[in-house]
């Protein structure tokens, strides 16, 4: 704190280095995007200064919004990690969307399996999420390890393939039968959900995120595995005559990046939805993709812009009931914020 | 049996060519070493550009234009952030997607009810009568002759021309673009709007050629499968054609199946088209590897 | 450097929302204020969710159509406030809990997956009335409602059967769910009941709206020999369109879609919501909602004008429309129920015996294809 009290009285003594690239941050990514966005309000007839405070209110406003906000944010900060532990390891996995899913589907196969068996089996849900999410990251790493097809590509198109797959599991084996022929699975028993705060939807489970960023903060930065990864990513052939294994840092980053995907689906799942459906989770891969690509992969402050961009889709909500404005225009503000981001320009790439 | 087969055939070149043409204009710009993910919203800026273009002016063929410069616009922006201010290519790509998704359904909701007249099928004398190969090549509109021609042409301009040499070299070893005193940022930008053009062209065959219509998010990841199938056709815009029918052909093999009763999962089914492409990218991958162009391997080698 | 730059960011981003959340807060509180301090007997706020866009040409904007036609006919009564494309998951319920927290003391959740979210906002707010549309769950102050439209496509099959030439019918499905299955079996039975060597052939697109499958699948049915398409898809107008440029006939849904298809064009099935709509909220605003049939699983078909027959087109001769018109007639009385049994699903199976009428229950969780429906149900 000390630090931005010299930094904001002027007399940091780099203050005449720093500053500039810093205006030009807030410029790019903060400002421009939000006025390029209030000239979208206006020509939708909505005043942009009480949209934007509409939106503040809905979201920040009451200790309602903020829990909202933690309840959607702390999937968007796994899939972050998703994105950005393969991508410290030079990889690229625009996956989460479909890790997660599958994830979601291992919890929910996992407690259609095991019944009603109390809290005991809440790690069991986790574990299946784990092992989901992770599978599905594993094909796309083997595909690249074995075969030489890029992760991206394949990722992406695996995407498409674990909602059809989740469709068709709804659609038969895991169809609810208490759910008159709909395609969900079966409730979740209370008993084996993460327990809630008070009468909100903030459940425990939502410490996993921070948890999981700060471990993998440490561990790149602390360990000698980071120190691999960081190699590994930041040159496949120097690591490769260091004598690092480079296919297995790949195989394990994607393996890790999998569980952190399909740990955010048993959040969903095993915490605020109690069920899966065909359309849980839709949008939290990319949204990851982007809250990890706006802090360059940085392990801790993805999870502010996680923040950032729930609290932009919860305020969107009130945007939509109170402008009636269609739901779409949320979508606009989260890309000119990242467009807004990506434009600071090279320098501020990754850090390796 | 022969009506089947005659309309998955025909059903294949009329799906596919969304997709070729988005998947033309993404081998030009990683041609010159730029990978455009956003070809996906670029479509759908087209398809939603050429539908509004045409309901006011009701010339579809004009409207088809719109739709090209409308998705070459959105290919700006990405050549701005991406190729001048370089920052992550991928990254940059996705939030294009997002922007073209928000911005057209922003704006297409007063379009989604008009009704337009749309591009004939045009017969060719002599050839859309013939048997069987008539009714597969020969009906179609005036946009899938297009890409179709447009293939070649594409490959003889990066193969037989000095500009196409110029783009190439941009994408392989931009010294020599230099030491001709051409700027290879220049060329990457002019490639990726050009991309982005022919991407909003694919969106505008969806939407005033094949089905008439317009619809929130009617691309529905056709162009994350274009950029898939520049991969498979390994940068060559003649092994693109192959692709892109491919594609078209196990989307409609899919409903012709079912239509005949087969029983089987429409999901399951629906992911054919996706299972075909990573299963044809594995097949070939490692060959396809070596065309790759070297400033590509930057983007997709690295994840910097 | 970098930290620093982010630092400021942040700063700015924090003081910024500060600046407005605290200039916002006075302007806001009168508004919220007024709406908690208001008489029962003034403005009534009225929240709508829905699960597509408004204007896809099909349920939901069926559903906002009935949304406006409330609107108008309550007048000052009401404030009405919308929210559209709200996910079938947990989503749902951030969605209707701000709506409570602008007022809302209806809300009308209209796609069948946001009634789990639904029960649960419910019992957080018992002083709310939810008011769903299709489901087969209620609670103290939550009730269902849905429209028998599967009468009115019952009647677009013995249009459909009594005009095709192939004996060939298509109908291109979204999902397998209950309420899409139950509208095939209807189409296929009214056809086979004027016409009992015609067939239904189904696809399912598995999306609810990709016009390019939809065109794709309309070519290959129309390959197959069929003659008349009808659908089920939250976006009507490619199939029409197709439908009309091949020459074929078509039986509409959700809209009336005539004027896509001024030659092939038979019928269609129409959603009139606004009336159901009025008298829900009217019982609420009288205090009378709890008591009535309205809080439990309430249906209504043609008879009360939920669900209607659109113009028939220009091709349907003065017979076959008698024919039609009649077969509506005996619906309303009650003399004719299209699903009255003896109803027996594609392996030959009876699924209603004999003299039995279906219960909503029954007929909405419809898992089955009836004799005569070419296709299958993905298991």
């Amino acid at each position: 704190m000390s630090n931005i009290a010299t930094f904001l009285r002027g007399s940091h003594p780099r203050l005449r280095t720093s500053l500039r690239p810093a205006l030009i941050t807030t410029l790019s990514a903060v400002i421009v995007p939000l006025c390029l966005f209030s000239v979208f309000l206006m020509m939708a007839g909505v005043a942009p200064l009480d949209a934007f405070r509409a939106m503040l209110q809905s979201s920040l406003g009451s200790s309602y919004g903020i829990g909202e906000v933690l309840v959607r944010a702390a999937p968007f900060a796994l899939t972050a990690l998703a994105t950005a532990i393969p991508a410290r390891a030079g990889l690229l996995n625009v996956g989460a969307e479909g890790q997660l899913v599958v994830g979601a589907l291992g919890a929910a196969a996992a407690s259609a399996l095991l019944k009603d068996i109390g809290i005991v089996g809440l790690p069991v849900l986790i574990l299946a999420g784990i092992i989901g999410g992770a599978a599905w990251a594993g094909l796309a790493a083997v595909l690249r390890t074995k075969l030489q097809l890029n992760e991206t590509i394949s990722t992406l198109l695996l995407n498409y393939v674990a909602y059809l797959l989740v469709a068709h599991i709804l659609q038969g084996p895991l169809r609810d039968p208490a759910s008159f022929n709909w395609p969900f699975s079966p409730p979740i028993p209370d008993g084996m959900r993460f327990p809630v705060l008070f009468d909100s939807r903030v459940h425990l489970g939502l410490l996993i995120a921070p948890v999981a960023a700060i471990i993998f903060a440490l561990a790149l930065w602390r360990t000698y595995w980071g120190l691999n990864l960081r190699v590994t990513g930041g040159n496949p052939q120097a690591a490769r005559r260091a004598g690092i294994d480079v296919a297995k840092t790949y195989l394990t980053v994607m393996l890790i990046a999998g569980a952190m995907a399909g740990l955010a689906g048993v959040l969903q799942v095993v915490g605020v939805e109690g069920r899966l459906r065909p359309s849980t989770g839709v949008g939290f891969g990319y949204s990851g993709f982007l809250a990890a690509w706006m802090v360059s992969h940085h392990p801790l402050w993805l999870l502010g812009s996680s923040l950032l961009l729930a609290a932009i889709v919860v305020s969107g909500d009130a945007l939509q009931i109170t402008s009636g404005l269609p739901s779409s225009t949320v979508g606009i503000l989260t890309a000119l914020v990242l467009l807004g981001v990506l434009a600071r320009g090279h320098s501020q790439g990754v850090r390796l | 049996m022969l009506p089947i087969i005659i309309a998955v055939l025909s059903g294949a070149i009329r799906s596919g060519t969304a997709v070729l043409f988005a998947c033309l204009g993404e081998i030009i710009a990683e041609r010159a070493g730029v990978v455009n993910l956003g070809t996906e919203g670029c479509m759908l800026i087209g398809a939603l550009g050429a539908f509004a273009a045409t309901a006011m002016t009701g010339n579809p063929f004009l409207g088809a234009f719109v739709g090209g410069l409308c998705g070459a616009s959105l290919a700006a922006v990405h050549a701005y952030v991406a190729v001048i201010r370089r920052g992550n290519q991928l990254a940059s790509g996705l939030a294009i997607t997002i922007l073209g998704l928000g911005v057209t359904s922003f704006f297409g909701r007063s379009f989604v009810a008009t009704q337009i007249n749309g591009m004939n099928s045009i017969s060719i004398a002599g050839l859309s009568d013939l048997p069987i190969l008539g009714p597969i090549l020969f009906q179609h509109d005036a946009l899938t002759y297009l890409a179709a021609f447009l293939a070649p042409g594409i490959w003889f301009v990066l193969y037989r021309t000095r500009w196409g040499l110029m783009l190439r070299a941009t994408g392989e070893r931009q010294d020599v673009v230099y030491s001709v005193g051409l700027s290879p940022t220049l060329i990457r930008c002019l490639a990726v709007i050009c991309g982005g053009f022919l991407a909003g062209l694919g969106g505008a065959q969806l939407s005033v050629a094949y089905t008439l219509n317009w619809v929130e998010n009617m691309t529905q990841g056709r162009g994350y499968v274009a950029v898939a199938l520049v991969i498979f056709s390994s940068w060559s815009p003649l092994t693109a054609v192959a692709g892109s029918y491919l594609f078209g052909g196990a989307l409609s093999l899919q409903l012709a199946l079912q239509a005949r009763g087969v029983g089987a999962s429409p999901f399951l089914m629906s992911a054919i088209p996706y299972l075909v492409t990573l299963a044809v990218l594995v097949l070939v991958g490692r060959r396809r590897r070596q065309a790759m162009p070297d400033e590509l391997r930057a983007v997709f080698e690295r994840g910097g | 450097m970098r930290i620093n730059s982010r630092l400021v960011v942040m700063a700015v981003m924090l003081i910024g929302s500060l600046m407005l959340a605290a200039c916002g807060s006075p302007a806001a509180a009168p508004a919220g204020s007024k709406d908690a301090a208001a008489p029962a007997s003034a403005v009534t706020t009225v929240g709508f969710l829905f699960v597509g866009p408004k204007d896809d040409f099909g349920y939901n904007q069926a559903a906002y159509l009935g949304s406006t036609g409330m609107e108008k006919e309550l007048g000052s009564k009401v404030k009405v406030i919308r929210a559209e494309n709200v996910p079938e998951t947990e989503e749902a319920e951030r969605v209707m809990e701000s709506m409570i927290q602008q007022g809302a003391k209806v809300i009308f959740p209209t796609s069948y997956g946001h009634l789990d979210p639904a029960l649960n906002v419910a019992k957080r707010h018992p002083e709310v009335t939810f008011i769903h549309q299709g489901g087969l769950k209620t609670s103290s102050n939550l009730g269902t409602y849905f429209g028998n439209i599967f009468e009115e496509v019952y009647l677009g099959g013995v249009t459909a059967g009594k005009m095709t030439k192939t004996n060939k019918l298509g109908f291109i499905a979204s999902f397998p769910i209950p309420q899409v299955l139950e509208n095939i079996n209807a189409f296929e039975l009214g056809a086979k009941s004027v016409n009992p060597n015609a067939t239904t052939s189904v696809v399912f697109t598995a999306n609810w709206c990709d016009p390019g499958k939809q065109a794709e699948a309309a070519n290959n049915l129309i390959a197959q020999g069929v003659d008349v398409l009808t659908q089920h898809q939250d976006c009507t107008k490619t199939i029409v369109e197709a439908a009309e440029r091949k020459g074929i006939m078509s039986v509409g849904y959700h809209a009336d879609a005539s004027s896509l298809a001024p030659k092939g064009w038979l019928t269609g099935s129409v959603w009139n919501w606004s009336p159901l709509y009025t008298q829900e909220v009217q019982a609420v605003l009288d205090g009378k909602w709890k008591e009535g049939p309205l809080a439990g699983k309430y249906r209504v078909g043609m008879k009360e004008g939920a669900v209607k027959l659109a113009p028939f087109g220009s091709s349907v001769p003065a017979d076959v429309q008698a024919l039609v018109k009649q077969k509506e007639q005996d619906i309303m009385s009650g003399k004719l129920a299209p699903f009255a049994g003896p109803i027996k699903d594609q392996s030959g199976a009876v699924k209603i015996a004999a003299g039995v009428n279906p219960t909503v229950d029954q007929l909405e969780t419809t898992d089955y294809l009836v004799e005569g429906v070419v296709g299958s149900i993905p298991r």
